[in-house]
């Protein structure tokens, strides 16, 4: 019995082995993801996305941001392409959160699923592998979830973002402060030490100098790391007035539940990703009240948009609708690198590859997600709204002024006096 | 600088506490069958969500909630053994090693199918809360002993002198050791060994658990929460040497001293390098660990 199982698990290594070989890499670019729309005119979108793995939930986000437009914009009869409308189809892979599966999934979207178009992972890592393989076999690629700059500093004429620049995440944080209270100087700022958050902290810090505040504490913790009490120990003997988080969700909401626990005070608090999702809420409960997230787009936002779904509002209410649960900027960003698709197709005509990246280049149209408007690396020419937590459990945006819903609440009590 | 260097210690043996948890299910398994088991940081995720669960919905105290995750996690531990493990535990050990380690995929995308990706917490209203110790007239700042933390450590403590006198003093603990020393002779001697096997993983598995119903109150966790804890496990039991309960908690005061100290200095980027250079340095000078003597 126990050769057999041995013989059976030997087979199943192998045979998982064979598999994981059966999609190399082809060996020369083939350029032919442009199969000329045949009668029935469909265009094909190919994306990976993380379903599954550490940014399951955010890839979830993207997804149904994905499939909800196209089945909006189907009801519609599609993109007009020339004369003709063609129907979208989109091809969705798991990349499991991890950046080398993405590339890989790409690579099959692009050879063997011949996709028209690519749509972009979750995640900078994701998002710079999967890039290089666009860039490759030269398939344009609108991504709606990697931030970070290097994706776009390699030169690539192939993707585009539709999420601002990652060092300049917490700077509208850092104004808002600024304008209800100049005397708030001393910052402690915690950095996950992870591409994305490096470029945030690297960011803030040359904003923060700039703007003649002083940095009393900044330190790096571990990627996934389970415990931050003894950074929160070091920055409470520096007294800050402000707390600043490089962050993602699960540390953010580590740094706060420790900072509590060790008694770390600040009159306010911002973290670049983390309070923006609901969860953030359902997980910290009270705690998470007076925090500050920054986020690109909420629901009540004031944009006009010429899409099909106009302001955040009506967008915010057709998803809810669909999905049960108010869309975060992840969905809003998703269905923005389509719309983003739609105006540079229907601007050219077409959905060969050069015509479509030279009308992506000039794009500038105002959509229910702001203005879509690339820099010339690719990358959203956009400014970054506030969200602070409030005492009835929800977050409301405070920033920009022109927007806002409610005030923003300063100084935040310290946790022995709430 | 007395208050920063007196918190620091206070969060070191506190942490010390959680951590011995975490690294004697892995330490005894590790011992007694001889198998590295890849999936334990898949049972401490389970145990916390089994208290995330069921204070979620039916709001039982997360403290009461360690008897049932426990026991939850001895039953699977048991018929895992029993019914996975045990064809192939007389197998070379990387055998063993690929089980457990696509065990742990199971685990984890089970746990994404039924609980989601997102992040979790379990706060009852005492969290936060605590003792402080001396406070510093000018700063007015002092010494926090959160008292979940506190709790946490002594529940550790009593589980770890639990598994101690049962190991050392009754019939069932000396069976286990003795597989552990000589499966064979333990044999000869009368002990049936595949269900002793079974009955040390299924402990193994309970301590997990006890251990993940701690960590939830403590820390924001996900379905992929374990593999940090697995890897401080076998840092951990590596330290303090294979199979001593003893050593394992010396091991585990170690790696919170190291892991909190490097943190409040500049080091604290590196915090991991410096665990496992501890790591590489004991194998060099002592490769049987610090308290490790050739027993099992």
């Amino acid at each position: 019995m126990k050769i057999h199982l041995l013989v059976l698990l030997s087979l199943w290594v192998v045979a998982s082995l064979i598999a994981g070989c059966a999609t190399p890499p082809a060996a020369a670019p083939a350029a032919q993801p442009t199969a000329a729309p045949a009668k029935p005119c469909t265009i094909t979108f190919g994306a990976a996305v993380s379903l599954t793995g550490a940014t399951a939930k955010e890839g979830e986000y993207v997804k149904n941001g994905y499939n909800m437009f196209i089945e909006d914009i189907n009801k519609e009869g599609g993109f007009k392409v020339g004369s003709q409308k063609c129907t979208l189809v989109l091809k969705i892979y798991d990349d499991e959160s991890n950046a080398d599966t993405s590339a890989k999934l790409i690579e099959k979207l692009v050879t063997e699923d011949k996709v028209n178009l690519l749509l972009g992972p979750y995640g900078t890592g994701p998002v710079f592998s999967a890039s290089a393989i666009a860039e490759k076999y030269d398939v344009p690629m609108v991504e709606p979830g990697g931030a970070g700059m290097k994706i776009f500093t390699r030169g690539f004429k192939n993707v585009w973002g539709t999420l601002p620049a990652a060092p300049n995440y917490l700077n509208s944080a850092v104004d808002m402060i600024m304008a209800k209270d100049p005397s708030a100087k001393n910052v402690a700022l915690f950095i996950e030490n992870d591409s994305f958050s490096q470029e945030v902290a690297d960011g803030i810090t040359a904003y923060l100098k700039q703007k003649g505040l002083n940095l009393v504490y900044s330190e790096q913790y571990p990627k996934g790391t389970k415990d931050v009490s003894s950074l929160a120990t070091a920055a409470k003997a520096k007294n800050p007035d402000i707390v600043l988080g490089a962050s993602h969700l699960a540390d953010a909401e580590l740094v706060v539940k420790q900072a509590k626990d060790i008694g770390l005070n600040a009159k306010a608090w911002a973290f670049s990703v983390g309070p923006s999702t609901a969860e953030f809420g359902t997980a910290l409960g009270k705690d998470a009240t007076y925090i500050l997230g920054v986020t690109p787009w909420t629901p009540a936002m004031k944009f006009q948009g010429q899409d099909i779904y106009g302001t955040p509002q009506k967008f915010a209410d057709a998803f809810k609708a669909k999905y049960g649960y108010v869309p975060s900027y992840h969905s809003a960003s998703a269905v923005a690198t389509m719309i983003a698709f739609q105006k540079a197709i229907e601007a050219a005509g077409s959905i060969e590859p050069k015509a479509v990246r030279e009308q992506l280049n000039k794009l500038d149209v105002p959509t229910f997600y702001g203005q879509l408007k690339f820099s010339p690396e690719g990358i959203i020419v956009k400014p970054m709204g506030v969200v602070q937590w409030f005492d009835d459990g929800n977050m409301y945006t405070i920033w920009p002024k022109e927007v806002a819903e409610k005030d923003f609440i300063y100084p935040a009590p310290a946790w022995d006096k709430r | 600088m007395t208050i920063l260097l007196g918190q620091s210690l206070v969060n070191a043996i506190l942490l010390s506490g959680m951590l011995a948890l975490v690294a004697l299910g892995f330490s005894i398994v590790w011992g007694v069958l001889k198998i590295i088991n890849l999936a334990h940081g898949a049972f401490i995720m389970l145990g916390a969500y089994v208290t995330f669960t069921l204070f979620n919905l039916y709001h039982v105290d997360p403290f009461l909630t360690i008897p049932i995750s426990m026991l939850a996690l001895f039953l699977l531990g048991y018929l895992i053994q029993a019914y996975v493990i045990n064809w192939v535990i007389r197998a070379p050990l990387l055998v063993t090693f690929l089980l457990t380690f696509g065990l742990d995929i199971i685990l984890i995308n089970l746990a994404l199918f039924v609980w989601k990706g997102d992040v979790r917490a379990v706060g009852p209203a005492y969290a936060g809360t605590g003792l402080t110790l001396f406070r510093d007239p000018l700063t007015s700042q002092g010494i926090q002993v959160p008292y979940v933390r506190l709790a946490a450590f002594v529940i550790s403590l009593v589980l770890a002198g639990l598994l101690y006198l049962f190991m050392s003093y009754t019939k069932l603990g000396r069976a286990i050791q003795a597989t552990g020393q000589d499966k064979d002779a333990a044999q000869l001697t009368g002990v049936r060994v595949a269900p002793t096997y079974a009955l040390t993983f299924a402990i193994g598995a309970a301590l997990a658990g006890a251990a993940g119903s701690l960590i939830s109150v403590m820390q924001p966790f996900d379905p992929n929460m374990g593999g940090g804890y697995r890897l401080r496990a076998f840092i951990i039991v590596v330290l303090g040497g294979l199979g001593s309960i003893p050593g394992v908690i010396l091991g585990s005061v170690l790696f919170a001293l190291v892991d909190v100290l490097v943190g409040i200095s500049p080091l604290a980027p590196l915090k991991d390098g410096v665990a496992f250079a501890m790591l590489v340095l004991v194998l060099i000078v002592r490769p049987t660990g610090i308290a490790g003597k050739a027993f099992y």
